[in-house]
């Protein structure tokens, strides 16, 4: 495109026209995937808290009724406090989709001595149908990685009460969105862990003037045993993916690993924002060794930072860019990048969305999906009606 | 096992508690000693900003020299989902404290103004106004209130960067409105439609007072320095609006795909039904500088213009998403020469935003800005001469600006800035000098944006 072409809304209605041409032979065919099927787009809540925390985060959906929860809310946590510090926030909330109301689910102080460095709530969300909600921490005093704090791995019951704090050497900034399976009393949980030998935002990398870039994030997988009526007891730990590029960032408290999908046939795929990939960890469950960051599945095209993941029914990734308020489709199998869908047109952004997007969740019938938009504070859906 | 933490705020450490995000924070004085979390268990929002700025012309106006002016803003808005249940309502009210001197009243004469803060000393009420959504996917939206149509109507998004008063709310309905319209830092009642029928397309239509104050014989601010009066009954300012915009919410984009990065394109009018002096003639014929003249300007019934705006990101570093490139352009016209002083108004430029490595926030700007003096009114300078007047022939006036914004910290932004003024005025007489126009003016200033 030349840099000073004019505006041509003709160009535009001749495309438009165009395509309803094409569409008339293409469209009866099966969709490709999931995203050209959502044709709704709606605000659901706001996600600030009574104290003011904002940024939301992680979003997972409740599998069925469990204490305070009812089947198919939908829980969402905010990492910035009411002064927009990253790494403060220490809220849940939860959204009814049948009343529309939003209520806070759970509520930290700032300070918990069991979680080094404190509450900053991220990405990181699992709730297991035994009714135990295991959200990560990676806490900031200033809202920068200059203070941050190793932090944990938080076990709420379904009530909002926290009840256990997990932090060990494998545990450091808990960053992506959770990955996990269960089967009986025992569940599997994959983690990102951003936060190892990462410094301030201010610590420069004297060739390319950025924050230098570390290698030490890791994806750690928790199984964990869950006896009847108590809490998950961690069993074993194990680091499956390491290397993952890292940087701290003034502006996006750190750039890491950041999305997790696991897949029916038990491949972890990991999203690498700094290098603009996803890579697949084959035998997810059962290695018992890291295979370094895993086979190169996709790179650049239509990612811009993937962030959070997750997998569609059909086996395809759709991951959340954040550079754009698209959402991008690939077929896990093949790593074949389908297509991308504008989720966030946000124009106050340049690009249009630039960091508005971050976690988001399958609805319950697993054909739409749920996912926050940083820029208004939001809960929003994306369904095909 | 730990024991269950209570449900609570972070510790107050006293009065200096916001000190220790005051690197990160987005404002100042973070949580305010608790009332921001206090007033957001009501679902209400609190943000009071400062701007100061020093604007001074080295050469060129009426006299060298530098002015200070700041700004006070103070807005409470309250989400009536949060506060009550209700979905989709905002309450919005806003105040304004503006201090300082006026660079281009007391300097510049210019037309553009210097500054977009710039206005009498003094504290009013800006806005106050009920927004409710409505329809499936809010697709419907609707403003009730005392409203500034500059928030929402005209708007090029990238010319807001800029500090010339032009970029925003433009030179010709701020120079031929009544009252320069209602627009900061005035408003007026009114309703405001938004409708969103389709994705990427969003229709705006208003109807406002025809008038931000009553009277209309002298400085509309000094007319209803509180701006509390809430005149009403003063005919009616219409206005509509089309925008077309790229991404579309839910638009596909294939692999490979070059898709554009992002615009709007906007399309409206506005009329206002009250009565309008003509420019050149008074009630017997005569051309107003005419000695024999009564001074009365022949009224005209209606006034309209049309517009078009225009952004456009047209480029974006493939190593770094967030450096990119927009071009805006917008201009507004009217062919009723007879009740104008400004019959075209136009702004265009660019915007780069992070023009440097590892400064995300910061944004550079260059624009220019144009206003057009009527046929009729230039026509009336030369009326003027021919009786002996000897002065010059209003024209237009272009102003040149290149600015830099600067986030010191995500609270404070520093901007420093440059304007160059050709024809102040349009071309009218220097005060100080007898029948010679105001020259050509550089202005340099800097500007600072506080959030508390």
């Amino acid at each position: 495109m030349s840099l000073f072409s004019p505006p041509h809304p003709m160009r535009h209605l001749l495309c438009a026209l165009t395509v309803g041409i094409v569409c008339q032979q293409a469209c009866a065919a099966e969709p490709q995937g999931m995203l050209e099927t959502l044709h709704r787009h709606k605000f659901l809540s706001s996600t600030i808290t009574d104290n003011g925390d904002e940024n939301p985060y992680a979003v997972v959906v409740v599998p069925h009724d469990m204490g305070a929860l009812e089947q198919n809310d939908v829980l969402v946590d905010n990492f910035n406090n009411i002064s927009n510090l990253q790494g403060t926030g220490t809220s849940i909330v939860r959204y009814r989709p049948g009343t529309g109301n939003t209520r806070l689910f759970a509520q930290l102080p700032q300070h918990l001595a069991q979680c080094p460095g404190g509450v900053g709530l991220t990405t990181a969300m699992a709730i297991l149908n035994s009714g135990w909600v295991i959200v990560g921490s990676a806490p900031s005093t200033d809202g920068t990685t200059a203070t941050k704090g190793d932090g944990c791995l938080l076990v709420f019951d379904a009530n909002g009460k926290l009840i256990e704090t997990w932090a060990d050497k494998n545990i450091n900034d808990p960053w992506g969105n959770i990955s996990w399976q269960e089967q009986g009393n025992q569940a599997t949980l994959f983690i990102s862990m951003a936060g190892f030998g990462l410094p301030g935002p201010d610590v420069l990398d004297p060739t390319t003037r950025l924050p230098v870039i570390k290698h030490q994030a890791t994806v750690l997988r928790l199984n964990l045993d869950i006896p009847n009526g108590k809490p998950p007891v961690i069993t074993h730990e194990t680091v499956i993916g390491d290397h993952y590029a890292q940087r701290a960032d003034r502006d996006n408290f750190l750039f890491g690993p950041t999305g997790t999908a696991l897949g029916k046939d038990d491949t972890l795929y990991v999203t690498d924002g700094l290098e603009n990939a996803i890579y697949a960890i084959d035998h997810a469950s059962t290695r018992s060794a890291a295979q370094g960051t895993g086979r190169l599945l996709t790179e650049n095209g239509l990612l811009a930072w993937p962030l959070a993941m997750l997998m569609t029914p059909q086996q395809h990734l759709i991951v959340l860019n954040g550079k754009n308020g698209q959402a991008v489709e690939v077929d896990a199998a093949s790593g074949k990048q389908i297509y991308a869908h504008w989720l966030n047109t946000d124009q106050a952004q340049s690009p249009p969305g630039n960091g508005d997007l971050f976690g988001a969740a399958l609805t319950p019938d697993g054909t739409g999906l749920y996912y926050v938009e940083d820029d208004i504070n939001a809960l929003a859906i994306g369904a095909a009606k | 096992m730990m024991a269950p933490a209570s449900n609570g705020q972070s510790s107050d450490k006293g009065l200096f508690d916001f000190l220790d995000g005051v690197n990160r924070s987005s404002a100042l004085l973070g949580n305010m000693w608790g009332l921001r979390s206090w007033l957001s268990r009501y679902g209400v929002v609190l943000a009071i900003e400062e701007t100061d700025e020093s604007l001074g012309n080295v050469t060129g106006g009426t006299k060298t020299g530098s002015v200070a002016d700041g700004l006070t803003q103070i807005l409470l808005q309250m989400d009536t989902q949060r506060a009550m249940g209700h979905y989709g309502g905002l309450f919005n009210l806003s105040l304004l404290n503006l201090h300082g001197n006026n660079i281009s009243t007391s300097n510049l004469l210019s037309l553009q103004t210097a500054s977009g803060i710039g206005g009498d000393p003094g504290t009013r009420l800006w806005e106050m106004w009920y927004d409710q959504k409505f329809l499936e996917e809010d697709r419907l939206d609707v403003k009730l209130g005392q409203i500034s149509v500059d928030q929402e109507f005209m708007v090029s998004n990238n010319a807001l960067y800029f500090i010339n008063t032009s970029s925003g709310w433009p030179m010709l309905p701020s120079t031929d409105l009544p009252g320069g319209g209602p627009a900061y830092p005035l408003s007026a009642l009114g309703l405001r439609f938004s409708a969103r029928p389709v994705n990427g397309t969003q229709i705006l239509a208003g109807v406002f007072n025809g008038s931000p104050t009553q009277r209309q014989n002298g400085d509309p601010q000094q007319l209803d320095p509180h701006g509390d009066s809430f005149p009403w009954g003063g005919g009616v300012l219409a206005i509509m609006e089309a925008q077309f915009s790229y991404p579309a919410l839910g638009s596909m984009v294939e692999p490979g795909q070059n898709a554009d990065l992002g615009w709007t394109y906007r399309i409206g009018a506005w009329y206002d039904s009250r009565s309008f002096a003509d420019q050149r003639w008074d009630t017997q014929g005569l051309s107003l500088d005419n000695p024999a003249s009564n001074g009365q300007a022949m009224q005209h019934q209606g006034d309209y213009a049309v517009y078009a705006v225009a952004d456009r990101l047209f480029w974006r570093n493939a190593n770094n998403p967030n450096q990119t490139l927009a071009w805006f352009a917008r201009i507004m016209g009217t062919p009723l020469a007879d009740r104008n002083l400004i019959d075209a108004s136009a702004n265009a430029g660019f915007v780069l935003h992070s023009p440097f490595i590892y400064r995300a926030p910061d944004t550079f700007g260059v624009s220019v800005d144009y206003a057009h003096v009527s046929p009729d009114a230039a026509a009336l300078n030369a009326d003027g001469n021919l009786y002996g007047a000897a002065q010059p022939v209003r024209s237009s006036e272009t102003v040149y600006e290149m600015t830099y914004q600067y986030q010191l910290r995500p609270w404070i932004q520093l901007q420093p800035d440059v304007q160059y003024v050709i024809n102040p005025g349009a071309g009218v007489t220097d005060p100080y000098l007898t029948g010679a126009r105001i020259a050509n003016e550089w202005v340099i200033g800097l500007r600072t944006n506080i959030s508390f």
